[in-house]
């Protein structure tokens, strides 16, 4: 063990070379993995608000998505079966309680009711925030219409809600207050944009 | 140290895991990484899954490495062995789990400094052979899984009335849910609770 | 890499998250980060002042130090994946050349902070800190206010359950219960508390 220190550095630097190539080859393996679960993901929000839209299988959303949805210039998707406009779907993110929640709105043609709402990235508590995810929360969403100013949603406490609001889930209050807000300035940043294209 | 091994039969390996030094309620140990996802079962369960293995497979290659890693950079090879494990799970649970990645966030890195696993490679690894360091890592990783599964069990029941998901009878239609369980401070009483009733029934033994 | 608005209101939102962090989302009481060290060192409070003060020291400072590491090398370089073990390794670098530089210059220090630090490395809420500030994209003054706060509250909770317990020193307490199991209730009704500040911040 005379060369003991030369060694300790040339088996750390070995050991090293070795665990990351390791890893990084199995990253590389997977990598095409995790975007593919995210596009999918996506995707299947995006199909999920048009409730006209009916998927049999996983193997025909994307499909479907590439064919009927358009990328436009005001940040949203317009939604395009065989070509006629007929909605558009506005995809919003921003910081729930723990970690950033991503998720797409269906909005009409008359750009004021929205068709429904998915989430497709949160993680929220257990429970309580996380029950955003559930059919009785975003089903709420569907046919009520986005009012003028900068507040179009309003999710407000069960007890206080009115017709065109949405109830709160009790007990998340911070994760129902940050949704709001970051779905609202998603609408209102759209509306802006639409305005300077003149649509 | 290079070269001794200290043999312990694997059935002795097993109960010091899992009871006489369990790592909860005996050492307080490694609760961080774990004790805030147990508000729900399953993410606790791939939780625990993934510390045991982590435990257990760090342990085995930090004791095939011993008659080779010099002292000096013991506790860099130990880290860095932990820590390729830890993120082959973090790869693997994107690629193949991505909600789970999600739900679980930063909590999976963190089983690098969770203290059991480095205790163990540290305490048992080191001076033993990769079996034999394999079987300790497991069975410590199941004391821990055991004792955090219960309380998980327990918060999800009375915090949302389901286990793993699945509505129980009674619990789900006519408990009144204690919201405060799914919160962090439910995490600290069930955890003290459970303490409790461990040491309680360890000084009954020994007296 | 994330963007930043503009500077005042870059600051502002560093300010809010800081305060978040330490009352509505304290790093210990709801992330449960750090436990082990908070456990065992929270008998007496100068002892527990002191390393609260170095953890709010070495977590701002890694704050910056894995920021950087992030934002400007590993996401460049596709290699986000590794962050687990650069992390690590950047938090175990800087607090062995802050237990240098403190034994060098400051012997008083060094008495206060120094016999610490090493116990720093493996505290789940410096490393815990660094992965949240990743995953929550926060900009780089933003993270900075948030390695800051998550120190603070780190330290506030630790101080004080060291005051209560010494408080507790004389009282009757069940055998089974002593000790961790004590310390454990405490800190969840502090948590209990602490959530009375949710709401405070819109």
């Amino acid at each position: 063990m005379k060369q003991s220190r030369y060694f300790a550095v040339v088996y750390m630097f070995v050991l090293t070379a070795v665990l990351s190539s390791m890893l990084i080859g199995l990253e590389r393996l997977t990598r095409r993995q995790v975007k593919t679960n995210e596009q999918i993901a996506f995707e299947r929000a995006v199909l999920a608000v048009f409730p006209q839209i009916e998927i049999k299988s996983a193997a025909e959303i994307h499909p479907v998505f590439t064919r009927d949805f358009v990328l436009s210039d005001s940040g949203a998707y317009e939604y395009r079966p065989s070509g006629q406009l007929a909605g558009y779907v506005l995809p919003f993110e921003g910081p729930g309680f723990w970690a950033p929640i991503k998720g797409v709105v269906g909005i009409g043609m008359d750009q004021k009711t929205m068709t429904g709402i998915r989430f497709y990235e949160q993680a929220e508590t257990p429970g309580l925030g996380a029950r955003i995810v559930e059919p009785f929360f975003y089903e709420q969403f569907a046919e009520k219409s986005l009012t003028e100013g900068s507040r179009p949603v309003r999710i407000r406490p069960p007890s206080e809600a009115g017709g065109n609001d949405i109830s709160a889930i009790t007990g998340a209050t911070q994760t129902c207050v940050r949704l709001e807000k970051l779905l609202n300035e998603a609408v209102v940043q759209w509306r802006v944009k639409l305005q300077e294209q003149g649509k | 140290m290079n070269g001794q091994t200290v043999t312990k039969p694997a059935k002795q390996i097993i109960l010091d895991g899992l009871w006489y030094d369990n790592a909860i309620f005996r050492q307080i140990l490694g609760i961080c990484s774990t004790l805030a996802v147990t508000n729900n079962v399953l993410n606790t369960l791939v939780m625990c899954i993934s510390l045991s293995l982590v435990t257990a497979l760090s342990g085995m290659t930090v004791s095939a490495l011993r008659n080779w890693t010099p002292r000096s950079v013991r506790m860099m090879v130990q880290t860095l062995i932990i820590a390729f494990f830890v993120i082959i799970v973090d790869i693997l649970l994107r690629a193949y789990w991505p909600e789970m990645s999600r739900n679980l966030g930063p909590y999976v890195g963190l089983i690098i400094t969770n203290c059991i696993v480095m205790g163990r490679c540290e305490a048992f690894a080191g001076t033993n052979r990769p079996w034999p360091s394999f079987l300790d890592g497991l069975f410590s990783g199941l004391g821990y899984s055991v004792v955090l599964l219960a309380i998980a069990a327990f918060r999800e029941l009375l915090g949302m009335g389901t286990i793993l998901g699945f509505a129980m009878p009674y619990f789900s239609t006519h408990w009144d849910k204690w919201i405060i369980m799914v919160m962090p401070p439910g995490g600290f009483f069930v955890l003290a609770m459970v303490l409790w009733l461990c040491r309680s029934v360890e000084i009954k033994r020994k007296s | 890499m994330p963007t930043a608005g503009n500077f005042s209101s870059e600051i502002w939102l560093a300010v809010v998250t800081c305060f978040a962090a330490v009352f509505t989302q304290n790093i210990l009481l709801s992330y449960f980060l750090g436990m082990c060290s908070f456990v065992s060192v929270s008998k007496e409070v100068k002892t527990a002042a002191g390393l609260g003060l170095a953890v709010v020291v070495v977590i701002t400072a890694t704050s910056i130090l894995n920021w950087m590491a992030y934002w400007w090398v590993l996401v460049p370089l596709g290699l986000e994946f590794y962050r687990f073990i650069l992390f690590i390794i950047i938090i175990a670098a800087f607090v062995q050349l802050l237990e240098m530089v403190i034994d060098r210059y400051s012997p008083a220090l060094y008495l206060a902070l120094g016999i610490f630090l090493p116990l720093i490395t493996v505290n789940c809420a410096v490393l815990g800190s660094v992965l949240w500030m990743v995953i929550r994209n926060y900009s780089f003054v933003v993270s900075v206010g948030f390695g800051l706060g998550s120190g603070l509250g780190w330290m506030m909770a630790i101080v004080a359950m060291a005051g209560i317990r010494q408080r507790l020193d004389e009282s009757k307490i069940p055998a089974g219960l002593r000790g961790p199991g004590i310390t454990l209730i405490i800190a969840g009704i502090m948590a209990l508390a602490f959530i009375g500040f949710t709401g405070v911040l819109q």
